[in-house]
């Protein structure tokens, strides 16, 4: 699969099909995905990859944990900036409302909703659920780092036919994260990708989830 | 470089490149890349990023001023604890060793050191530059993000034939830079630089074998078979 393809075709897969991941194919990716770039080659990724019993015990004590309400949340970092402005702020209910449109759950019926939302702690019935985290002195040019790598694990996931979806939904969890998976003390933890066979039909997985045009995010000078 | 037909394949090729060939990038090709670069992911599909590519003479008119200018103080940005733990300054000390010993610049050559360093300003000849910038408001994910569209905009380079350097460097005149292009210094912080061109294959500079841990220091498998 070529670069513009694994780009255009990646989304944020919602609905995975009942499949398992070959683990060597995991490997593979994550092999050649050691080959993104990093300011002074600082590496400061590191992933927990979990499936079958390890993750079912997460999503179970997640669901244990969810009646908590807001009282649990436990994020290391702030998921969204305080204050936003102009496109910034116009996107920050797109998404969501663009995917209940699809799934037909009007805004009123909050329990539909919330379930749907729920399933990010399913990791969406993803067979492999990837978690990210980092020594917590890394600073803001190291997410970026961060960033670059995580890119390109998820379209080297595509070159394989997979699908996935990177979720920040996870960091509201991290205590209970810490509780299945030993991640070191001293690292901070960003997000969970959940990794499988996409349910392409699924409408979850089928609306569309808008750019900006070009022209607003870059400009071009002397050419 | 031949363009790179898969996703392995750029990966595999991409490397940051410090000699760049004078054969200019085409507008049509580079509009392609950002284009389709577009569709990286973002939290809450914010899209955080922002930029400006130059080429020609408002690129040269830039590095000029950059040239005659001191390093900010403050800086624009912390690059935090890796600028000083052992186990990172190690990692970035050894790139250095590599890169310095496959150009014969003798490790105590300062001067030879520093005329190399110096050429991150002219973003070692690359015909094109692309200068990355967004509000100061973004946070840790955001920086992320902005990590993951510049990495599909390098993939995307190899698929075309072009290659990259992003250099954080940059950010050493970012008022400057902010100034020339009319960003606001109060509401954006500038984070780095994209070098964009051809590059010289048989350069030295571009050849030298880059470290990477292995898999198993950094990743984790729990629950496989």
């Amino acid at each position: 699969m070529d670069v513009s393809e694994a780009v255009a075709s990646r989304r944020s897969v919602r609905a995975f099909l009942d499949r398992p991941v070959d683990p060597a194919v995991l490997r593979r990716v994550l092999e050649k995905a050691q080959n993104a770039p990093s300011g002074g080659n600082t590496q400061p990724w590191n992933a927990t990859l979990l499936t079958g019993e390890p993750l079912a015990r997460l999503v179970a004590l997640v669901a244990d944990t969810i009646p908590q309400g807001l009282a649990a949340y436990s994020a290391e970092y702030p998921v969204y900036p305080a204050e936003l402005e102009g496109r910034y702020a116009d996107s920050r209910f797109g998404v969501g409302e663009a995917m209940y449109a699809a799934l037909e759950i009007p805004r009123e019926d909050r329990a539909a909703r919330l379930e749907v939302f729920r399933n990010n702690f399913r990791a969406f019935g993803a067979p492999v659920l990837m978690l990210i985290h980092t020594p917590r002195y890394m600073g803001l040019p190291q997410w970026s780092d961060i960033g670059m790598w995580l890119q390109t694990v998820l379209l080297l996931l595509r070159e394989e036919g997979l699908d996935s979806c990177a979720q920040e939904a996870w960091a509201v969890y991290q205590k209970q994260i810490r509780e299945i998976v030993e991640i070191p003390d001293d690292h901070i933890f960003f997000c969970g990708v959940a990794i499988g066979w996409g349910d392409r039909e699924a409408a979850i997985n089928r609306f569309p989830v808008p750019r900006v045009e070009l022209d607003q995010v870059v400009r071009w000078e002397g050419f | 470089m031949t363009k790179a037909a898969s996703v392995t394949e750029a990966m595999l090729s991409r490397r940051s490149i410090r000699a760049f060939s004078d054969r200019p990038v085409p507008l049509d090709v580079i509009r392609q890349v950002m284009d389709t670069a577009r569709w990286a992911p973002s939290g809450c599909n914010f899209q955080p990023w922002e930029g400006a590519v130059l080429t020609g003479a408002p690129l040269r008119e830039l590095q000029q001023k950059m040239l005659v200018s001191p390093p900010q103080d403050p800086k624009e940005y912390s690059w935090s604890d890796p600028e000083v733990l052992p186990e990172c300054l190690a990692r970035l000390h050894q790139v250095g060793a590599d890169m310095y010993s496959a150009m014969n610049i003798e490790r105590a050559d300062k001067a030879a050191r520093g005329d190399f360093m110096a050429q991150n300003l002219t973003s070692f000849d690359a015909p094109a530059v692309l200068l990355v910038y967004f509000p100061r408001v973004m946070g840790p994910p955001q920086w992320s993000d902005v990590g993951m569209w510049l990495q599909s905009v390098m993939l995307l380079l190899r698929e075309a034939g072009l290659d990259s350097c992003p250099q954080e460097f940059l950010s050493l005149h970012a008022r400057v830079i902010k100034d020339y292009l009319g960003v606001s210094d109060e509401s954006h912080i500038f984070f780095c630089g994209i070098a964009i061109g051809y590059r010289i294959e048989d350069d030295p500079v571009n050849q030298f074998e880059r470290k990477r841990e292995e898999l198993d220091a950094k990743v984790r498998f729990l629950g496989f078979e």
